[in-house]
């Protein structure tokens, strides 16, 4: 009686097996691509045109965020400063220093500094700071402790998880107005109280006060 | 649970019926069709050449690239790049308004224009002038494409190579260098109201007093002008009053269209047709409907060379009654005509009646396009109806009239004129045929300097084979590209001649000059910008300038007090008596040469957005057609079918239009309303220039090519006009030939809603509604249908089965904000106004003819037209197909509460929002569809190929084989506040909830530390409300008792669609309320017009 099966298909198995398993590893490679903060840009931190450090200009210097990003309280976008602002200083401050030179040319001929951006919501999300900084959300929240980076790097992780996770909690991020850009700032504690309580109780208070009631379930909040 | 049973409201045997096409009279299949599915048959298939294999094949292809490609997966390096200085006022991402205006032959448009960015995105319509009302018309919104137009011209061109700049500037120095005194110099402009403009003119006329200055308009009024020269004299010109009119009769005139209409005339015509206060009563008398035909309360179709005939009538009954000598012996010099059948003799009769007896209050208006002898007759009526100084005042007319375009051929063609320029306009394309203008430019004889838009039919002709195949091209000996008047700086005059302020939105695109920059180099040899010469201007206007002044002017856009006085108007008899000797009747079959609603007299052809707006009558797209009545087809031996006791015809069948000398072949659109012997075609079509959206090879077209047929654009009637017969022609040939169908892209039956009319409009007569406010609640009107059976009645007390979703929404429990949105079907003249304000905001694409022809058209905005006729005016119950009522409704998406399509997403893309809107996640959206088959209202729009990334023509092919991309400029005109969406993705009206979210976040910024978070009462707008000339729509927050919206929908003629099958929509409607004549014959039987049993005081 002839063989059912030819001689190639001893390797059947084999095959399926090398297959199976290219296939669980691009399946798992995209996993841990996608879903891992890798993905979401934390860490991202990419050399910038002038090395310009937040942890001298908001921390040391104490200067308010407010300062530079001067439209981050009326518009959706918070500006880059244009190079009028930074030579408002450093026309007479360091204004010899190698390191500025870009801005320096920028300034002279009109040609913009190139920064390379840092956080990017996607095109289908329209965020919008204005609201957030006016209602007493502090910069802290979605951008770390920028005051103390000295090159600016993605701390959070802005999925939309990220968001909501905020959005269905506002009190974990509710701070008196004044407050909204110091980034150090913790809610004060009474007697035995966490800071996290202490948060969770004055962030009640002041969603209360405010009525506020960010889009959750409301898709057009952010997606128009 | 039990399947819920709708009783949906039958259609009733009598009484009104509602219907939307001829194909819907006689229930043809094609239209069953249209009704039973949300797309056609096939709409979801790929029908091009391009096969389910070759599809196959390359999508294995593009699999195979993208693993090549992996490496693009690695985040993109992206540059944030900050102004260098900053610039005043500019904050990134905010927008900022311009007050400007809009150059047009009737008055310019007062604006205001939104820029993002230095760019502008929308136009709106200036709030603070009084001739606008913050209203605007059509071109004004599209005109924001034409500015961002790829195709426009971009080059000087020297014998039609490019060249500089400063070549020109030589050339026209060496050129003028021998003509200090301007012989054998001539100019040809349109029709400018800029007080610069003519200031320039004027200064260039005293330094070369031999230049020959003509004008010409292929839509401009100069038998108006003669008529009232000789009515009321030199420089005064007629303006009616609407709103004191409580009788008006328009004869052949379009008042409320945007062509021969003002933004004030329309809003002073719909203020007084509320019904809640003394309504007005409009007659109509034309030959075609048009969107003054179709809010007519009473209207008689004759041939356009027969309203000569009504007038006569009108104006020998009102002489004879009222005993008014001066218009008896003005009558007795027009020339007999023969008279009306009875029933129309007795409509002429009563409506006359009427007149006389609202005398003081009645208004007689005549379009422009009538013999300049009908107008002044038309005068005579008016003064003898006492409406002088009443519902017509004077006002003063500003610049004379130059020569006509005739005197210019003339200068030409006897070599008297040597250098022409031509400053706007395209006269080569639609100048009279007579003429012959675009050989006698392209002659040799005379050297043209050409300032246009675009390297157009103007700037080159072509020759051509016997197969249409191009083999030479003739280029001017200049062209000059044109700046847009976005991009430049000038003034103009409205149409109450206040001086208006023009200023750039931007830097010209391609380069271009404005009319008054090239005015001045000719004058003085410098380039200007243009603003010292509008400061110039305004300097000698305002009687002084300074900064404030200046700043308040472009501030407010227009200089207040400015505008023309009343003056008091007085009938000059004999001059009038002179002029109605000279009409001359018109006999047998006519061609009316009309203005096209969309493409004007052709300018804005190469503008999508125009070219997809269905007409708001045929609802055709991309193409004109010759328009007959069934009749007439009947007559002509088109092809008829039959159904439910009537004949219809197919829409497509060519014919020959022969008249004045000239021959077109033209499909044919029967349409019910016009009148028989009668044939109107809609001119700016059929344009040769090279433009990707409006332009074609005309003798391509001719010889029937595929891609011809299926992209459209139309065919040119211009060709068929003379100087003699520039609107009217008659003594025409029409026949049928054989020929395969045109492929026609009209949308009436689309998004057919099963025959329900009758429940979706509702109507009565001002009469009832006095008695009767609630006429139009639900209750009411589905028992007066018969449709209340008592199972739904039962039902009803219960309370509506709410459909369930098998996710978790949420409730309505924003407690600050509710939107909503009234629209007022009293008001609504179905301009479609709204769906191009629509189109703007929300970038909506445009698909091109072949995917309209599929259904595949994307307007969130539906412009719902139905013709109605009553079946109890007919013994046989036919319906009457010839002269049937129109009514207009505008369909946006209803925001059902119980929304239908939310319940059967899968993917929970549509969803609601806690302040009521039904809202698309566009990324969540995978493309069931099963969203749209749900809808009961058909108002979703689903993207079935990437209609914003590709060419019209190339939709189907595949990204291997097709560049993907949109033109740079096209970019730029997109709304950076709504998502452009991509293929796959459903789409509707979202109640423009990127300016709902503004308002949202601006209250909040503003609220600050308290709770203050409720939008100011009324403090935005929608697009369509904002954009709507009647103001017939109404949108705001119902939670908030003092905004407009709840105000509205408190009035007891507010009703919702479908209330029975319980979608609680967030739309409601104002039922129409009509002010018929009872004395007149075509009045309508019932008191309640949508009523089949009759039944109430």
């Amino acid at each position: 009686m002839p063989q059912i099966f030819p001689r190639s298909s001893n390797f059947v198995p084999l095959k399926i097996a090398i297959v199976l398993g290219a296939l669980a590893t691009g399946a798992f490679g995209a996993f841990w691509y996608y879903w891992t903060p890798k993905y979401t840009r934390v860490g991202y931190q990419p050399a910038q045109p002038i090395p310009f450090s937040h942890k001298i200009h908001a921390g040391q210097l104490q200067m308010s965020c407010i300062y530079c990003h001067s439209f981050v309280e009326t518009a959706a976008h918070s500006n880059i400063p244009s190079a009028q602002v930074c030579m408002s200083c450093h026309s007479q401050v360091q204004k010899d220093n190698p390191k500025l030179a870009p801005l320096r040319e920028a300034w002279e001929t009109g040609k913009p500094v190139q920064w390379v951006q840092v956080h990017k919501a996607p095109d289908y999300v329209y965020f919008n700071h204005s609201v957030h900084i006016n209602r007493g959300v502090s910069c802290v929240s979605c951008h770390g402790r920028v005051d103390q980076m000295d090159v600016v790097y993605h701390a959070e992780s802005h999925a939309m998880k990220f968001c909501l996770d905020c959005h269905r909690a506002p009190e974990s991020g509710l701070r008196p107005l004044d407050k909204v850009t110091d980034l150090g700032w913790t809610a004060p504690t009474k007697g035995k109280q966490t800071k996290q309580q202490a948060q969770l109780d004055l962030g009640n208070e002041l969603k209360n006060q405010r009525g506020v009631n960010p889009p959750v379930s409301n898709c057009a909040g952010c997606h128009r | 649970m039990s399947k819920r049973i709708l009783n949906h409201p039958q259609e009733t045997e009598t009484g009104p019926k509602y219907w939307r096409s001829l194909g819907q009279v006689a229930d043809t299949p094609e239209f069953k069709t249209w009704v039973a599915r949300e797309f056609p048959e096939g709409a979801s298939e790929i029908n091009s050449e391009t096969s389910r294999r070759s599809f196959m094949k390359y999508m294995a292809a593009s699999a195979a690239l993208a693993g090549l490609s992996l490496s693009a997966c690695r985040r993109e390096e992206k540059n944030l790049v900050p102004f260098s200085r900053g610039v005043e006022w500019s904050v990134p991402g905010k927008p900022i308004f311009y007050a400007t205006s809009r150059p047009h032959r009737r008055g310019a448009q007062p604006l205001v224009v939104a820029t993002h960015d230095g760019r502008p995105t929308k136009v709106e319509g200036n709030p603070f002038h009084p001739a606008c009302n913050g209203a605007t018309d059509i071109h004004s919104q599209a005109s924001l494409l034409d500015m961002y137009d790829p195709d426009r011209s971009r080059h000087f061109l020297n014998d039609g190579k490019v060249a500089e700049e400063k070549d020109f500037t030589a050339a026209i120095e060496a050129l003028l260098k021998g003509a200090s005194d301007g012989s054998g110099i001539a100019f040809l402009t349109e029709h400018f109201t800029s007080p610069t403009f003519r200031r320039l003119r004027d200064e260039l006329a005293a330094k070369m007093p031999e230049a020959l200055w003509a004008e010409y308009e292929p839509l401009g009024g100069e038998e108006a002008r003669v008529a009232n020269e000789a009515a009321f004299g030199k420089g005064l010109r007629p303006i009616p009053n609407l709103e004191k009119a409580d009788a008006i009769l328009a004869l052949d005139c379009d008042f409320l269209g945007f062509d021969e209409g003002t933004l004030e005339g329309i809003r002073a015509f719909s203020k007084r047709r509320s019904p809640e206060q003394a309504m007005n009563r409009l007659y109509v008398v034309e030959n075609r409907y048009t969107v003054t035909g179709g809010m007519a309360d009473h209207r008689l179709r004759v041939q356009a060379g027969k309203v000569a005939n009504v007038a006569r009538q009108i104006a020998e009954i009102v002489g004879n009654k009222i005993g008014d000598e001066t218009l008896k012996s003005v009558v007795a010099k027009f020339p007999q005509t023969p008279a009306f059948a009875a029933e129309q003799g007795k409509w002429i009769a009563e409506a006359a009646e009427d007149l006389i007896l609202k005398k003081g209050a009645a208004l007689v208006l005549v379009g422009y396009r009538q013999p300049a002898a009908v107008q002044a007759l038309v005068h005579a009526i008016n003064a003898a109806l006492g409406a002088l100084g009443s519902t017509v005042v004077g006002r003063k007319t500003s610049g004379k009239p130059g020569a006509t375009i005739a005197d210019l051929a003339k200068g030409i063609s006897g070599g008297n004129v040597k250098t022409l320029f031509i400053l706007g306009g395209n006269p080569a394309f639609n100048a009279p045929a007579d003429l012959k203008f675009g050989k006698l430019i392209s002659s040799g004889s005379v050297t043209v300097i050409r300032h246009g838009l675009y390297e157009d039919e103007t700037t080159f002709s072509t020759e051509h084979d016997e197969h249409g195949v191009e083999t030479a091209r003739h280029f001017v000996k200049w062209h000059v590209p044109a700046a847009h008047y976005l991009e430049a700086w000038g003034d103009g005059r409205a149409s109450d001649n206040s001086i208006l302020s023009q200023q750039p939105m931007i830097l010209p695109l391609f380069g271009g000059w404005s009319e008054i920059q090239l005015l001045n180099f000719i004058l003085t040899g410098k380039k200007s910008d243009g603003l010292d010469l509008v400061q110039a201007t305004f300097k000698q206007l305002a009687r002084g300038i300074d900064t404030e002044s200046w700043a308040k002017f472009l501030h407010d856009g227009f200089l207040a007090g400015s505008e023309a006085k009343r003056e008091p108007l007085a009938l000059n008899a004999a001059p009038v008596a002179e002029l109605v000797s000279t009409y001359q009747a018109a006999e047998g079959m006519e061609v009316v040469f009309a203005p096209c609603a969309k493409v004007d007299d052709g300018r804005h052809a190469n503008n999508g957005w125009m070219q997809e707006l269905p007409d708001p009558i045929t609802k055709q797209t991309w193409d004109n057609a010759a328009l007959i009545s069934p009749a007439t087809a009947k007559k002509l031996g088109l092809e008829a079918k039959q159904g439910n006791g009537v004949f219809v015809f197919d829409n497509g069948t060519w014919l020959t239009v022969e008249v004045n000398g000239a021959s077109l072949d033209i499909p044919a659109i029967i349409i019910p309303g016009h009148a028989d012997d009668s044939v109107t075609i809609a001119v700016g079509y059929g344009r040769t220039f090279e433009g990707r959206v409006g332009g074609r090879e005309g003798n391509y077209m001719s010889h029937g090519g595929w891609f011809a047929q299926h992209t459209g654009v139309g065919f040119n009637a211009y060709k068929l006009r003379t100087m003699a017969a520039h609107y009217i022609a008659s003594g025409a040939k029409v026949r049928k030939i054989d020929r395969k169908a045109y492929p026609i892209a009209i949308t009436q039956e689309h998004g057919a809603l099963e025959g329900r009319g009758a429940d979706v409009i509702r109507e009565a007569t001002a009469e009832t509604h006095k008695h009767e406010p609630g006429f139009a609640k639900d209750q009411h009107w589905l028992h007066q249908h018969g449709a209340m059976d008592a199972e739904a009645e039962e039902r009803d007390k219960k309370g509506y089965p709410v459909p369930k979703s098998s996710y978790s929404h949420p409730e309505l429990t924003d407690k600050n904000h509710q939107w909503g949105m009234a629209i007022d079907l009293s008001a609504c003249t179905g301009c479609s106004a709204c769906m191009i304000a629509c189109q703007s905001e929300n970038n909506i694409p445009i698909v091109g003819k072949e995917q309209v022809i599929e259904g595949r058209e994307m307007h969130w905005i539906r412009m719902d037209r139905y013709f109605v006729s009553d079946m109890n005016a007919r013994e046989d119950k036919t319906v009457n197909i010839s002269e049937p009522r129109m009514v207009m409704q505008p369909m946006p998406c209803q925001h059902c509460e119980n929304a239908p399509c939310e319940t059967v997403c899968p993917v929970n893309a549509t969803v609601h929002s806690d302040d009521g809107l039904n809202v698309m996640a566009y990324n969540r959206c995978i493309g069931t569809r099963y969203c749209a088959n749900n809808c009961p209202f058909k108002v979703r729009r689903f993207n079935f190929f990437d209609f914003n990334e590709r060419a019209k023509d190339k939709v189907f092919r595949w990204n291997l084989i097709n560049e993907k991309g949109m033109a740079d400029t096209l970019k730029m005109s997109k709304n950076p506040n709504v998502t452009v969406r991509m293929r796959g993705v459903m789409e509707k009206c979202t109640f423009c909830v990127q300016r709902v979210q503004e308002a949202k976040i601006a209250a909040k910024v503003k609220a600050k530390d308290t709770d203050k978070v409720q939008v100011p009462t009324d403090s935005f707008q929608s697009a369509c409300q904002q954009v709507c000339p009647t103001g017939a729509i109404v949108f705001g927050n119902l939670k908030d008792p003092n905004s407009a919206v709840t105000k509205t929908k408190d009035n007891p003629r507010d009703y919702r669609l479908f209330d029975y099958i319980g979608v609680n929509a967030r739309v409601s409607y104002l039922a129409r309320v009509m002010n018929p004549n009872p004395k007149m014959p075509d009045a309508p039987k019932d008191a309640i017009m949508g009523h089949s049993k009759g039944g109430h005081a």
